[in-house]
């Protein structure tokens, strides 16, 4: 995984780099939009890569998504702190998400941690659409200030690089961590739990670490998505069972993992999503689940992973 | 609260529970056999849904009499779903499996509502409006025919798997796969038919279901719920299932009645929480992934 060159390394973030930075300039409203939800998604699908970098895959993680909306949101709404700040918050409220939801799970594996992780994310809905329906106007959602406010010229270029920078923060902290010796052991973890235990691995105490990484990234997503994608709004929508199964979607496409996969899936799959609007939403569903298998049976590691060996393979060796 | 009153909860929350428990006794057939869980049952139990409501408007069958004909038809569609899906990934790990199966959900569901449309549909019963006078109250005919329906189906698999030469080749391979192998079993077809077999255990529960509306998305949290029997019951076993299955129908009808409707799903995932907490290995035995 991790021998290919550092200058390999640098193709796939500036060849996105290029369009992400001169897109605005065009002045599309749409296209702005489109790559704003890719973005956020990245983070996303690469927060909930993290926990699945450990060997776990959680299948509600919408409950952090969700959390993280809805707190930063709600702050927002009362007090007169700034969205920039109340997401930031809210990233921090979804840790506190991610503490409860690990202490229930963290022992748990495989199947039985994707339907407990599931069951939170249902819980955390019913929770916001009925007994907060008070505070949160249950299914109706509720109405925030936007990132920057409209009255700004120009402001939705601002939130646009804003979403670029805290993309770009995101995703290099995540690598830091995958890269670390904590990574390595979450790797190990993933590999074989027993010998990462026997050689002194604290595989539960570092499998709910994990989580509350994921947890925190995944809040903040869902803050730029509630601030910004979505215009200011939340409803409890964003717990469905959509939000949760897309960063698995990504990642699995992308190369689960990696760095880079769940950012290349997430793109790959919008632009494919974004592409063939002309044709409707449930064929494009359907495609979406077809690709999702496919790639399992014909491409296990992941789009990515998958092209990189192949370039690599031809760097090496010029001459074939 | 009044007697009878609790009395009727009960009653549907029994019902309630027989639906849970073919649906986890599918699911647990099939994770003995194959050690597969598959996300997409609460999918492949809409399609039996579907199929009963079409042969029941197309073909004007009795509801009941096109409980049979579904379950064959979604139980060929399982066969061929473990053959093009499961088989090719069979011993890559745990987590392809479930990616599949997710990917397997989001297509099933969207394939349905592109050919049906997401509008509910209904299976009006012809013994809508009857019902069996007991003692003090009375029980709908249509809740006593799917409690023995599902008591007559899950008596026949007993049997099917205690005293036939088939049955047995099953069990053989949950128990142990290499043994199985080694005496010869044809393990892959043991397991394309232990898929089949659940998945046509969903179609009864869809059926049941299908006398009250139901849409492509109504299959996740039965199915969830369903997962949760399994980990309450012990995974692969069909009698805790049957027992967990009973017993979360039943908190769940009460729940509802004490509680209020809306919170007719989060009561079962609070218990199976709080279980969890106490109990990270389930009720029984040992929870592995």
């Amino acid at each position: 995984m991790s021998d290919t060159s550092p200058r390999l390394r640098l193709i796939i973030p500036l060849l996105l780099a290029v369009p992400i930075l001169v897109v605005p300039l065009l002045g599309d409203r749409y296209l702005i939009n489109v790559l704003e939800i890719t973005l956020v998604f990245a983070i996303y699908a690469s927060a909930w890569n993290l926990f699945a970098y450990a060997g776990q895959a959680s299948l509600g993680h919408a409950t952090f998504l969700g959390v993280g909306a809805y707190a930063s949101v709600l702050l927002s709404r009362s007090t007169a702190l700034p969205p920039l700040v109340s997401i930031l918050v809210g990233g921090f409220v979804s840790v506190v998400a991610g503490l409860l939801v690990g202490l229930a799970c963290v022992r748990l594996r495989g199947w039985f941690l994707g339907i407990v992780t599931f069951g939170f994310s249902v819980l955390a809905e019913v929770i916001v659409s009925e007994p907060l329906s008070w505070l949160t106007h249950g299914r109706y959602g509720v109405w925030a200030p936007r990132l920057i406010p409209p009255e700004v010229p120009g402001y939705f270029v601002y939130e646009y690089y804003i979403v670029v920078s805290t993309a770009t923060l995101a995703l290099l902290v995540m690598h830091k961590i995958m890269k670390s010796s904590f990574g390595i052991a979450l790797a190990a973890i993933r590999e074989d739990e027993v010998a990462a235990s026997a050689i002194g691995v604290p595989t539960t105490r570092y499998k709910l670490a994990a989580l509350l990484i994921s947890s925190f990234f995944s809040g903040v997503a869902g803050g730029l998505l509630a601030h910004v994608v979505w215009g200011g709004y939340v409803s409890p929508e964003v717990f469905g069972v959509h939000y949760s199964f897309n960063p698995v979607i990504y990642c699995v496409s992308g190369g689960l993992g990696t760095v880079e996969g769940p950012v290349v899936g997430a793109f790959l799959v919008t632009a494919v999503w974004e592409g063939l609007r002309f044709i409707g939403t449930y064929e494009r569903l359907i495609l979406v689940g077809a690709i999702l298998i496919l790639t399992v049976i014909f491409l296990p590691e992941g789009i990515f992973p998958t092209l990189r060996d192949h370039i690599y393979v031809k760097m090496k060796s010029p001459s074939s | 609260m009044n007697p009878s009153a609790l009395a009727s909860v009960l009653f549907w929350g029994l019902y309630v529970g027989c639906v849970y428990v073919s649906l986890a006794v599918g699911l647990n057939v099939i994770f003995g056999v194959m050690r597969v869980v598959n996300f997409a049952h609460g999918e492949v139990m809409v399609l039996g849904a579907y199929v009963t409501f079409w042969a029941w408007r197309l073909l004007g069958l009795n509801p009941y009499v096109a409980i049979p004909l579904s379950m064959l038809v979604v139980a060929a569609l399982g066969v061929a779903i473990q053959r093009l899906c499961f088989r090719p990934i069979s011993g890559s790990g745990k987590l392809n499996e479930i990616f599949i199966s997710l990917g397997l959900a989001t297509l099933l569901q969207n394939a349905m509502c592109r050919l049906w449309t997401d509008s509910p549909r209904r299976v009006v019963s012809p013994y809508e409006a009857q019902a069996v006078p007991l003692g003090a109250f009375n029980l709908r005919l249509d809740y006593i025919i799917g409690i023995g329906l599902t008591a007559l189906t899950l008596s026949a698999l007993h049997i099917f798997l205690k005293k036939t030469y088939v049955g047995l080749g099953l069990r053989a391979t949950s128990q142990n796969r290499e043994a199985a192998v080694l005496v010869g079993i044809d393990v892959e077809r043991m397991e394309a038919l232990s898929f089949g077999l659940g998945c046509s255990l969903a179609a009864l529960s869809g059926s049941l279901l299908s006398l009250s509306p139901f849409s492509p998305y109504s299959g996740s949290i039965p199915a969830i719920k369903a997962f949760a029997v399994v980990i309450l019951g012990g995974p692969g076993s069909v009698p805790g299932a049957v027992i967990a299955g009973l017993a979360m129908g039943m908190a769940e009808a009460l729940g509802t009645y004490v509680l209020g409707g809306s919170w007719r799903d989060a009561v079962v995932f609070l218990l199976l929480t709080a279980l969890l907490m106490v109990r990270p290995w389930g009720l029984r035995g040992e929870v592995e992934g």
